[in-house]
Formats: C-alpha cells, structure tokens, sequence
C-alpha cells in the first residue's frame, strides 16, 4: 500500500459520454433557436419589453373589470370545468372497467385503451376548435371539449388503479359465483372508488386551468376577458382579470387538495391545526418544517 | 358464535349520515346550477349526426396534408420553439428547484421567496403565457418558446423540488461535514442521486411542451397551431382533420418513446 492518497478513478467512459451528451444539448439548441428567426436586438429587447407591461400592469384595474363582469367569467370557468369533469367521469368510469386487463378480456380491453390514448392525444383547445361549428361560440362548447378530453386521462387514471387492486376480494365473489357485474360492484368498486375520486378533484383543478384557457378562442369563461383586454393594450384591466384567475385557481387547488388528502387519508388521528397548517401550505407552496 | 336461528348473519348497513347526505345534496344542486349556467344540451350528442359541418371534414386532402411547405415546416418549428423550451426551462429549473427544497435550500428567505413565485407562476395557464409574450414581444415563435420556458420551469420545478425533497440526506451531510461549501455539497452529496430522475422529468416536460406548442398558434403564438387557426378560419375541416392525424401520430411516437427511456432511468 501506498500512503498517497488516491481518488477513485472515474469509470471508464464518462467523460466522453458526457461530452456528446452537452454536444447534442447544445446542437439541439443552435438548431431550435435558428428556426425561431430570432436576432440579436430582438432577444435584447424581450426582456425590456416584458419589464414595460409588466410596469402598465401594476395596479390592476379591478374596479373596471368589475364592471364588465369578469367575475361571472371567472365563475363561468369553474362551472365550465365542474361539469366537464363531471362529463369525464360519468363517461370514463364503466369504460374503465373494461379496460383493466384484470378484469376484462383482451378483445374488449385493448379497443378501449386505444380510444383513451386517441383522446388523450387531441388537445381540449383542438377538440374546441372542432366543436365550435356544431354547437356554436359559448361555454357548453368548452365544456363539451373538457368532458371529452377527461375521459383519456380519467379513463386511463382510473385503469391504472383498478390494475393495482388486491385480487382477493375478487376470487371471495368468483367463488360464491357472483356475475361479472356483482364482481366489479363488490369486489373492484369498493378498493378503487376512494382512489379514483380523488383523481376526479385532480382532473378538477386541472380542467379550470384548460377553461380559463378555452375562453381565448370563444369557447366560454375568463380566456376571453382577457384576450379583449390584451388585445386593446388595456394592461390594468388585463392583470386584474390575471390576478383574479390566479386566486380562483389557487383558491381551488387548496380546497380540493385538503378534500382529496380527506379522501384518501381519512379523518381518523389529524387533528385540526395539522389540517389548517396543510391547507395553508397547499395555498403558499411553503412545508412547514 | 352461532347464528341465531331465524335472523339473518349479514352486518347491518350503516345508516346514512346527515353530513353525507347534505354534502351529496350540495353537491347536486352545484352541479345542475353549473350546468344550467353553460348551458348543458344533452341534444348535441344526436344532433352532432346530423350536421351538414361533417362533410366538410371529408375527405381529408393529403396531397395538401404532405406538402412540404404546408404542414411540415410548421410542424419544425413547433418541435424548435419545443426543444429550447424544455432546455431552458429545465436547465433553469435545476437550481431553482434545489433553491425550492427545504433539504438543499441555501437559505430560509429564498426558500419561501422561490417557492411562492413558482407556486403562482404555476396558478396561470400556459396559453395566458403565451398570450401575454405575443402582446409583449411580438407574434411568433420567439413569443411561444418564451411563454412554454416559463411553463416548463414552473412545471420541472414542482416535479424535481418534490424529488430533491425526497432524497436520502446522508450524503449531503457527509459532504458538509467534510467541510463542503453549499454548492459543491449539492454537487457531490445530491445531485448523483436525484439526477436520473431529472432527466426523466425532463422528457416528460418535453412531452408536455410538444403538446402546449401544438395550440400555441391559435393565440399567435407559432408553431402548427397557426396552420390549424387559419384552416379553421377557412372553414376548411377537412385540412383541419389532416393536420390532427398528423399530431396524433408524432405525438404519439414521442409518448411512447419517451415513456420507455423513462422506465429505463427510473
């Protein structure tokens, strides 16, 4: 033994991998921002520009928004994403019983899987833009588009915990010879519906988000309010409409979390500080320590 | 215990309680004055058969579709202002996110700093993004790749902090008690462990971004979704159709891509 001390020598490789992997990372980059025509005094400029609206927007106008009912708009979003989960989840719970490869058999299964990545591979803004000419401007198009684009992901969420169940309680009804349908109601139903309504107020917040978004292409709730604002350089007004977006969401995140933490936690052993202090971290994004 | 003879062995059902039955009743009574107010019609699911717009979407013109000009170098450019996204997003999001964690936080202040800002930042849609970048910045895609880099960092930061939060401590506190400044601490006593899990966050992101990109052009944003606004504004569908085929299939292709090189790092 030598009395140098001797680092460990790095493995045989890294250093040329980690070469080509910043070689790729910096081509991909040159390549992106070559089709973006982006030149010099543009890329200066942005943040220069940024930083002036962002100065027009403070204060917000509220009392002028108000006025023009961007309120309502903002409520019109979340009824907007209310029923097009509740859309959703009605559609995507029996046909995510079909789809779970314990419990369904393979020429039913695979058909529905697919039709759950098809949908979920179309965008609500897409699926908007479809629906549009059928039902005409107004919210129950966005809320058509919201319902239907749940189903993927509901429909895929809730496969995904029906896939993980325990299969105990399904051989107990095989063996007392209950049907299908008494299978799925008493064996599968009861492990799976705490989980799956949970992902339902998951869906939830995400679907106020995608309806606050719907409404810049006319298709109901706050996106329009703030198209028009933006449009007239109307900046107050516009981050009025932001900050009350921004509120409503947040507002709503919190409450469904603490709901699906209820639900899948259960109210035995919290005590009432501990939930108030996890609502409060939910809101601010800070963990108590 | 046997059963007494002439009653049934089955547990009682639990009576119902007053708080559920009021909740369900909330519940219900939302759920109709929401639908009332966006005006559900349970008509268009029949009436959608019969609208003469149907044939308007066929049949979908693919000599158009294939043309290289009309749809493909849209198509590039939705995947660049995809890509510098995700680069940007995710190589910023890699301090911000350690900033973000109560376990590699420098300090108290930017702790609570970083993460209130993320957690609005958050709380604002990405076409809202998008939208505000083109009335600052100009329409096109330089506005776009701006609005998803903010998205992407808002949404690798939550991914990744969460993950840092998640990791075995001991190394790190190995490294400061070798007398570690911070940064390299997190270097060599965190950053080893969790970096697989970023790469996969990443690609999810990247997966996240290629699908934002696609409507970015409905607000004038760039990208495929400006072919796709002007189509629509044509009235003609079936271009429209074509296009979303085309999506379909490649955003397909990168979901299963990138969903199997995340099993492999995870």
């Amino acid at each position: 033994m030598t009395a140098t001390t001797r680092r460990p020598a790095a493995p045989r490789g890294a250093r040329e991998r980690r070469w080509t992997v910043a070689l790729v990372i910096v081509v991909a980059m040159v390549w992106s921002v070559s089709g973006l025509n982006v030149t010099l005094d543009r890329l200066l400029g942005a943040p220069g520009d940024a930083w002036a609206i962002l100065r027009q927007m403070v204060p917000p106008a509220f009392a002028r928004v108000h006025e023009r009912g961007a309120v309502g708009k903002v409520f019109e979003s979340v009824y907007i994403a209310w029923i097009g989960t509740v859309i959703g989840a009605l559609l995507s719970l029996p046909l995510a019983f079909l789809a779970a490869h314990n419990v369904a058999p393979v020429w039913i299964r695979v058909p529905i899987r697919q039709l759950f990545n098809a949908i979920r591979a179309v965008p609500e803004l897409i699926l908007a833009v479809i629906l549009i000419p059928i039902t005409g401007l107004g919210p129950w198009a966005g809320t058509l588009a919201i319902g239907i684009h749940s189903i993927g992901t509901l429909g895929k969420w809730a496969t995904e915990s029906i896939e993980s169940i325990d299969s105990g309680p399904i051989e107990a009804v095989e063996s007392t010879g209950g049907r299908w349908v008494s299978n799925m109601r008493w064996a599968v139903f009861p492990q799976v519906m705490s989980t799956i309504s949970s992902y339902w107020l998951f869906r939830f917040e995400i679907n106020v988000r995608a309806s606050a978004v719907l409404g810049m292409i006319g298709a109901g709730g706050v996106g329009s309010e703030l198209v028009s604002h933006l449009v007239f350089r109307d900046f107050p007004a516009a981050s009025a409409v932001l900050v009350l977006t921004v509120g409503v969401v947040l507002t709503i995140d919190t409450i469904s979390a603490a709901v699906r933490r209820r639900i899948i936690t259960g109210s035995v052993g919290k005590s009432e500080p501990s939930r108030s202090a996890e609502a409060l971290s939910d809101l601010t994004g800070i963990k108590q320590r | 215990m046997t059963p007494t003879p002439g009653q049934s062995n089955r547990p009682v059902r639990p009576r119902l309680r007053t708080r559920t039955v009021s909740i369900a009743a909330a519940l219900t009574a939302f759920t109709v004055f929401a639908a009332r107010e966006v005006g559900f019609d349970p008509s268009t699911f029949w009436e959608v058969w019969s609208n003469p717009l149907w044939e308007k979407f066929w049949p979908i013109p693919w000599d158009w579709v294939f043309d290289s000009g009309n749809v493909l170098q849209p198509f590039v450019e939705t995947f660049q202002i995809a890509t510098i996204s995700t680069i940007l997003g995710c190589g910023l999001a890699l301090p911000v996110s350690f900033a973000m964690s109560s376990l590699t936080a420098p300090n108290r202040p930017t702790y609570l700093v970083s993460r209130a800002v993320m957690n609005v930042v958050r709380a604002v849609p990405d076409l809202f993004w998008a939208k505000l970048m083109v009335t600052a910045i100009g329409i096109g895609a330089f506005a776009g790749s701006w609005a998803l880099t903010i998205f992407s960092l808002a949404v690798m930061v939550k991914l990744f902090s969460e993950t840092v939060d998640g990791a075995d401590p001991g190394p790190l506190e190995a490294a400061r008690a070798a007398g570690g400044r911070h940064a390299p601490a997190l270097r060599t006593g965190i950053l080893p462990t969790v970096f697989p899990d970023y790469v996969a966050h990443s690609l999810y992101v990247f997966e996240l971004n290629v699908r934002a990109s696609v409507v970015l052009g409905l607000v004038g944003a760039g990208g495929i979704g400006r072919v796709l606004e002007a189509q629509r504004q044509f009235f003609r569908f079936d271009r429209v159709l074509g296009m979303l085929v085309i999506i379909f299939v490649v955003v397909w292709i990168i979901e299963q891509v990138s969903v199997s090189l995340r099993k492999r790092l995870i």
